[in-house]
């Protein structure tokens, strides 16, 4: 992948787009990867369990997932340089840390549309007559 | 600090970290050490950084990356006008909730 972003893309790599996704998205996405690669072994296995959760609740891809990663990727680099303890920086309930770093970013899809039904049938049974507005964005 | 500490604060940390930085610009160590310092021992730094994350995505705080002799750059982050107005809703807001809460405590007046 070693078009410029700046250069006009040829139809493959148009092409190639539309089947598999992004190629700015997965560029930025090898990034992270790179990035997480470089921390020390704690660090890293902090991150690679993040990103397991994050994969499974959180948004799986677009800008904002990869945004995402790379604000993950910005707090461990500091924190490793800093020589901030695994505890200090998740704290005692790391689950409390990841949603709320979770909830700055688009919904996983699973959520959003688990989320809406949800919306809609209370919306159903209250005999609501206007649609409710979508609060998943 | 206690269970029932913790979670009435996490109501009002994003409150607690905009008074902060509107004395001072500050990086998110900074804030978190100066937090612990005040007793609230048990917050995680990375709380307090996605809590940043979420006034820098609103437009409350401006940030500046400021290199580091280790590292990657440290990001300042200091109030901006909206962030300012935000704030002083914020004490309003808590004014009413602590004059309730004292009212009844009083007794229901």
């Amino acid at each position: 992948m070693a078009t410029g972003s700046n250069e006009p893309k040829n139809r493959y790599l148009r092409y190639l787009e539309v089947v598999t996704g992004s190629l700015e998205e997965k560029k930025r996405w090898w990034q992270y990867k790179a990035r997480v690669k470089q921390l020390p072994e704690n660090y890293r296995t902090a991150a690679e369990a993040l990103e397991r959760y994050l994969m499974h609740f959180g948004p799986a891809d677009g800008a904002g997932a990869m945004a995402m990663y790379e604000d993950l990727a910005d707090l461990l680099e500091r924190s490793a340089a800093d020589g901030t303890p695994i505890r200090d920086l998740f704290g005692d309930d790391p689950i409390e840390f990841v949603e709320a770093f979770m909830a700055n970013y688009p919904l996983g899809q699973y959520r959003a549309r688990e989320r809406n039904r949800f919306t809609s049938a209370v919306a159903r049974a209250a005999g609501d007559d206007t649609p409710p507005q979508d609060r998943t964005k | 600090m206690g269970k029932q500490a913790t979670e009435m604060l996490k109501g009002t940390l994003e409150g607690i970290v905009l008074a902060i930085l509107s004395s001072r610009p500050a990086y998110g160590y900074e804030i978190t050490a100066w937090l612990r310092g005040q007793g609230f021992s048990d917050i995680a730094e990375g709380t307090i950084y996605a809590l940043l994350v979420r006034v820098e995505q609103r437009g409350l705080v401006d940030v500046e990356k400021v290199p580091s002799e280790k590292g990657p750059p440290r990001k300042v982050y200091s109030l901006n006008t909206q962030g300012r107005e935000y704030l002083e809703e914020f004490w309003r807001t808590w004014s009413f909730l602590a004059e309730r809460l004292e009212q009844l405590r009083e007794g229901g007046k």
